[in-house]
């Protein structure tokens, strides 16, 4: 409907002649930028006792890992205590986090608490899931994908068993970015500690992250919640804070990365050209620029030369805008529903890529059943959609409800990069969602008539040759 | 306190030298206290106990390695059972399913954890396969008609002795010692085919050609065929997990009008290649089934 707007907007009033209203309006542009830049009057509207957002400082996810009894939930508690003395944060107790109710964000089950608080240069949102089946949901759900996390261990028991587990999991979300707090200093003593720094430094190493180097901060959570010995415990949080401000670098905005807009409709306009639309996912456009089309196998060249938005013509889009852009030099069919407008040789098209997936479970909308390898499946990721032969990485079969390394062969070279995110259905029965963990060497020819031919084909060469 | 502080930050900077130089300067931290930092390093390391127990132990036998070594295998019992009332009010939902098969004997049981990462560890792995070589050894030696199946409830499987003069009991609460999780042994079942039986064990996930004995779901399924057994009847296993069926049934059997909700085995579609039926893989394969047990972990409490 919307897009049905911008095409009668674009056809019937004329393009050059909103272009040029646009330039005599100028005047009123700039007055509305300097206003901008200068607000004079900040409005704060309280929508009955809820807060408004202030989005003054970068944002960062992070999140709690570490064994049960080592005192996740209660340094989160700390944090916010200790922030919240300074009027950064809400308190939380222990047992507001630790009661953290299941929450079905998208459809999934997924038991997290989510809390956020401020230090004097970052706005952080923190997740702290009991298990490791939630972590991977919450980063395939990807509603707060952690860009760093505080490893907690006890100096009292040292490395556990377990703490090996939850770097393997940090290694299998993402994690590049990792802070030690070394917890429960109140009941130990020196060699202890060093004892366990020594542990943790080793074990981080042996698992691929700088052992060496990696910043460790020791302290009590206890202490700092109930407020007695100051050095280890309002003290140490403070440290702690302070580091992970330092150590964990703040994701790059999306209006600082070169535009991408996922070609959700094209129009041809008759004297004018053709005109994509979509909603702008990073970057900003401006006319003139150049662009280039990829999808289904297919790469064009472009520019752009008129971009509008509301019926109305503009400079300039930045990411978030749901615009047009009319592009030179290409027919309404060159350009398809799914297609990516981005940079020219920023993005990549790849048919062979591996992804770490949750499988729905029948009561969150999925099958009730298994999956076993070569099946056929549609994948939906951005605007396109493709079907895709599934191979099973790890295991003979993947059951509702358990996540898995799937291997997945498009039928068509699709627009993708690593931490994308993609749902997979078959049917009208939707499988599970994902995001895409890794790129491999695109299908060769003869690979990609094996998966055209499908499952049949694949056992009719296999019975072939075994005789 | 203050002291304590200047103190703590020279341990540390020796402790730098100490990793550098190695035992050059071992003294000078050693000076500090009775336990020789390298000893329990040392100590720490070969037996995985918790730091602060290995603290204690060196230090009640005035830094003697071996004593306090044996020491603490001994006390690693009595701790365990100690930490193992201490946790056991905490609600066990994950674990694993452990399978063992010799000849015609099998056993499955399940063993519950606090958290699934408990259950990705090798350490409590191997506890839920030594349980399940545990329950096959128990068994009765031999079935006269068909087959016999006995299952263990959670008092008789803690009472159970060991080949090595222990119980499953003890067994668990040494793991819960070390691991620090709560856990329970919920069920066990025994299986004894009479001879001609063929008893075949799959547990999920595994990755195909490996033979995994432990996992979040397990099976055994008992089949007579006068072949070999060929790879198929260990897809017949990743069908029965995949597709959980009910009953095995015969051709003869009413169908379900829908063909996923089928939960008669011969009638479901074939997980590995849906275009035929088990009942014509079976036919094919010239394969018997007899029986077959699957256990999902959880499940009970899920039931409960």
């Amino acid at each position: 409907m919307a897009a049905c707007r911008v095409l009668l907007s674009l056809s019937s009033a004329g393009f050059t002649q909103n272009l040029q209203t646009f330039c005599y309006r100028s005047s009123t542009l700039a007055s509305l930028t300097r206003s901008r830049i200068t607000p004079a009057l900040v409005q704060t509207r309280n929508y009955a006792e809820k807060k408004v957002y202030q989005r003054d400082k970068p944002h960062c996810n992070i999140g709690t890992i570490g064994h049960v009894d080592h005192g996740k939930t209660t340094l989160t508690a700390a944090i916010t205590k200790v922030l919240s003395d300074k009027s950064l944060a809400e308190l939380k107790r222990y047992e507001d986090i630790d009661k953290a109710p299941q929450e079905k964000a998208r459809g999934i089950t997924i038991n997290l608490a989510h809390i956020e608080y401020n230090t004097e240069n970052r706005h952080y949102g923190h997740t702290d899931c009991p298990g490791h089946a939630d972590y991977v949901k919450n980063m395939i759900i990807g509603t707060s994908q952690m860009d760093g996390a505080i490893l907690v261990v006890a100096a009292t028991d040292g490395v556990m068993p377990q703490t090996r587990e939850h770097l393997i999991l940090s290694k299998q979300i993402g994690i590049e970015h990792i802070v030690v707090f070394i917890n429960k200093l109140d009941a130990a003593d020196e060699e202890m500690v060093e004892l366990v720094e020594m542990e943790v430094r080793e074990l981080m190493t042996e698992m691929g992250y700088d052992g060496d180097s990696v910043p460790v901060v020791k302290g009590s959570a206890l202490a700092a919640i109930e407020g007695n010995n100051d050095k280890i415990g309002v003290k140490a949080i403070e440290e702690l804070m302070e580091i992970v401000d330092k150590h964990i670098p703040t994701p790059l905005r999306d209006l600082d990365k070169p535009f991408l807009l996922p070609v959700e409709s094209v129009y041809s306009i008759a004297g004018r050209g053709t005109v994509v639309s979509g909603r702008l996912e990073r970057g900003m456009i401006k006319k003139g620029l150049e662009c280039e089309f990829l999808g289904y196998g297919r790469k064009l060249k472009s520019t752009i030369t008129g971009i509008e938005m509301f019926h109305q013509t503009l400079e300039e889009a930045q990411a978030g805008d749901q615009m047009g852009a009319l592009v030179r030099g290409l027919k309404r069919d060159d350009v398809v529903k799914g297609m990516i407008m981005a940079k020219p040789g920023t993005m990549k098209a790849h048919d062979n890529v591996e992804g770490q997936v949750y499988v729905l479970k029948k009561d969150e909308g999925g099958k009730s059943r298994a999956f076993a390898s070569y099946c056929q499946m549609q994948v939906f990721s951005k605007t396109w959609r493709c079907s895709a032969q599934i191979v099973v990485a790890d295991k003979e079969m993947v059951m509702p409800g358990e996540d898995a390394k799937l291997s997945l062969h498009l039928l068509k070279p699709m627009v993708l990069e690593k931490g994308q995110r993609f749902t997979l259905r078959q049917g009208s029965i939707t499988v599970g969602t994902g995001v895409f963990t890794n790129i491999n060497k695109d299908l060769t020819e003869d690979e990609r008539t094996a998966v055209q031919e499908g499952k049949k084909g694949r056992e009719k060469k296999l019975k072939a040759q075994r005789n | 306190m203050a002291t304590f502080w200047l103190a703590r930050t020279s341990a540390v900077q020796g402790l730098k030298v100490w990793q550098r130089q190695d035992q050059q300067l071992l003294h000078i931290c050693q000076s500090m206290s009775a336990v020789d930092k390298g000893q329990l390093a040392k100590l720490r390391k070969q037996t995985g106990f918790s730091i602060s127990n290995c603290k204690n132990a060196l230090e009640m036998h005035g830094n003697d390695f071996e004593k306090a070594e044996s020491w603490l295998q001994k006390e690693a019992l009595s701790q365990g059972w100690e930490k193992a009332t201490k946790l056991a009010n905490r609600k066990t939902a994950q674990g694993l399913v452990g399978i063992h098969i010799e000849g015609n004997i099998g056993a499955m049981v399940e063993v519950n954890c606090e958290t699934d990462f408990v259950a990705r560890n090798d350490k409590f792995k191997t506890l839920v396969s030594r349980i399940a070589k545990e329950c096959v050894r128990c068994a009765p030696q031999t079935s006269h008609h068909g087959i016999t199946k006995a299952v263990l409830s959670e008092e008789q499987l803690k009472n159970l002795v060991t080949s090595d003069g222990k119980t499953l009991g003890d067994l668990l609460a040494l793991t819960i010692g070390t691991i620090g999780e709560n856990m329970s042994l919920p069920r066990a079942v025994q299986i004894v085919g009479s001879p001609g039986l063929n008893l075949v064990g799959y547990s999920h996930p595994s990755a195909p050609e490996e033979n995994l004995t432990t996992g979040k779901f397990g099976v055994i399924l008992a089949l007579k065929t006068p072949g070999v057994l060929s790879e198929i009847a260990r897809q017949l296993c990743v069908h029965v997990i995949g597709m959980n069926p009910k009953t095995v049934g015969t051709l003869s059997d009413p169908k379900a009008d829908n063909p996923d909700e089928e939960t008669t085995f011969v009638h479901q579609e074939f997980l590995i290649d849906p275009t035929v039926t088990v009942g014509e893989v079976l036919q094919e394969e010239n394969i018997e089934i007899v029986d077959f047990i699957r256990f999902e972990s959880g499940e009970q409490l899920i039931v409960n």
